[in-house]
């Protein structure tokens, strides 16, 4: 007989990012159904799902109405940094823990919370050496007009200056804008080597629209050349780019075809945001099976189970280690163009003597 | 606009000088998170501790006696834990000279964003005491430049022009304005500069 364990499960199925908290959505079901047919766990769990609609501020509400409700503990949830960060006092108040399935921009280790996609160290950075190497460092930066798009393109001009790079222009759109045609005209009047594009949702699929109709005019920008890239845009969000897609680079932890990132428990993926919150799913899973009452326990306590290194969770930083894929959308899918294997998480950029060391500016 | 660099925080050293507490456990796990080595002493900081990158101190309990160092002298980036807002305990601190502070409880947050600001502003005070120091010694050599110009100008030159030579020999000699005035003095003897 199973243990029945309620499991929170907060994503948006409406509003600009629908398609990224759809994909979430859909691999934290595909994990709780796995765990619950599989006779090798003795849990089951029960989703508790609210649906915050792409409302920032209907997440906290959320989340602690489900952790105050029902006898769930542990969350998954959230897709911006932004609603990330609004749910951390309620899950303090209501004593929880979130399971971010989604990348971030780093510079954060909530006690509360597992980031189980990429931080910086893990995209960012591979696939600026990417670009710096086969494109050029002049670059362009544009971005949705919060923390997510802020902070990484500060830390992408900070490594481009200190790769002698230079930094041609840097303009933001607010959620959901789709007026792109500025950002654009500029990129084609500047002539960057490439375009890092942090921009959410919809700006994003009008922004891929409007640079495929410069590359049809102008072969400065032709196919190939000034490519846009992406830290994270998966096969999720390809349906809703059509062609316009074509040749952006993104790295992640997971393309199509690569094999399940929760350790091949076969399963197949639409993409990534799918494949890290079914693996978040099967992580808690493996915490909690075999151990009548570590739902209750403290997050500290069950990343400091043996299982939760052996599955890649730091304990110290509640980041995972995971696979580092560039890849490039080709005729409609992600074709790798490079893989690193297994990176640890460096959400600080601490860890490594050869991490680039940011620098901050501030305007007096 | 002012750039501002982001401390080397991986394998650095804080020192937390504060009772066994859930604070100190807080504060623990939030450095360890970042990359530090956290290190905590009560009731006195040792003066090993004056080697540690940073230190964090409760200002709800915290007295002089406590530091190795007179008030205001840290020799590291301070970042204060601060409780009580009695003006008493504030006016401690203002003494003290924190480069930041946090307030409590320390929960998962703020230690990074203290870590920050407490170098940028250490630094920031360290330079500016530099600039004074040096700013104080120029100001004392204005009797030296104003006998250098005049020497110079003893010996036929306007004062335009003495002062204009005074200051392509410091270019060619690469060395200070000041310096080289002091050059021109000594050299000129106990005589000459009588004369002038």
């Amino acid at each position: 007989m199973k243990r029945k364990i309620d499991l929170g499960i907060l994503f948006s199925r409406s509003g600009t990012y629908s398609l990224l908290g759809e994909a979430s959505l859909t691999g934290a079901l595909k994990g709780i159904a796995q765990v619950n047919a599989d006779p090798a766990f003795d849990i089951a769990f029960r989703a508790v799902t609210r649906d915050p609609q792409g409302n920032v501020d209907a997440y906290a509400p959320m989340c602690e109405d489900i952790l105050r409700e029902t006898a769930a503990r542990h969350v998954i949830g959230c897709t911006t940094s932004w609603s990330r960060k609004e749910v951390i006092p309620a899950l303090e108040r209501a004593d929880g823990a979130l399971w971010y399935p989604v990348p971030h921009e780093g510079f954060e280790t909530s006690d509360r919370i597992v980031y189980t996609h990429a931080c910086p160290n893990q995209h960012l950075l591979p696939l600026l050496d990417h670009a710096f190497a086969r494109h050029g460092t002049r670059s362009y930066l544009t971005g949705s007009n919060y923390i997510w798009g802020w902070e990484m393109n500060r830390l992408a001009r900070e490594i481009g200056m200190r790769a002698g790079g230079s930094v041609l222009g840097e303009r933001y759109l607010p959620l959901g804008a789709t007026d792109v045609a500025r950002i654009v005209d500029e990129i084609a009047e500047l002539r960057p080597d490439f375009v890092l594009n942090q921009l959410i949702g919809p700006s994003q699929y009008a922004f891929l629209q409007v640079m495929a109709e410069l590359r049809a005019k102008d072969p400065y920008f032709a196919q190939g050349n000034c490519p846009v890239l992406s830290c994270n845009l998966t096969e999720c969000e390809l349906p809703a780019i059509g062609d316009a897609g074509e040749g952006v680079i993104a790295a992640g932890p997971w393309f199509r075809g690569m094999p399940d990132l929760a350790q091949g428990e076969g399963c197949d993926f639409g993409s990534s945001f799918e494949a890290a919150a079914h693996a978040s799913v099967m992580m808690l899973a493996h915490l909690l099976n075999d151990h009548p009452g570590a739902e209750m326990l403290p997050l500290a306590d069950l990343l400091a189970l043996p299982k939760a290194t052996q599955m890649g969770i730091n304990a110290r930083t509640h980041h995972t280690s995971l696979p580092v894929v560039i890849a490039q959308v080709q005729d409609g899918a992600f074709v790798p163009l490079k893989s690193m294997g297994l990176v640890e998480g460096d959400p600080y950029l601490t860890m490594g003597r050869d991490t680039p060391r940011p620098a901050l500016r501030v305007v007096t | 606009m002012r750039r501002l660099q982001i401390p080397e925080l991986g394998g650095a050293n804080a020192a937390i000088l504060h009772r066994p507490h859930a604070t100190v456990v807080a504060l623990t796990r939030q450095l360890e998170a970042i990359g530090l080595q956290a290190v905590s002493y009560w009731p006195d900081l040792p003066a090993a501790a004056r080697s540690s990158d940073y230190l964090f101190l409760d200002v709800d309990t915290a007295y002089d006696d406590q530091f190795p160092w007179p008030a205001g002298q840290a020799p590291m980036p301070t970042i204060a834990l601060v409780g009580s807002e009695a003006p008493g305990r504030i006016e401690w601190l203002m003494n003290f000279g924190a480069d930041a502070q946090i307030l409590k409880p320390v929960g998962t947050g703020g230690v990074y964003s203290a870590l920050l600001i407490a170098r940028a502003t250490f630094d920031a005070r360290a330079e500016m005491a530099d600039r004074i120091t040096s700013l104080r010694a120029r100001l004392g050599q204005r009797q030296t430049v104003v006998r250098a110009v005049a020497l110079l100008a003893a010996r036929g030159k306007s004062e335009d022009a003495a002062y204009d030579q005074l200051r392509a020999m410091a270019m060619a000699w690469r060395v200070s304005f000041e310096e080289a005035a002091e050059r021109i003095v000594s050299n000129a003897g106990p005589q000459e500069s009588d004369h002038g």
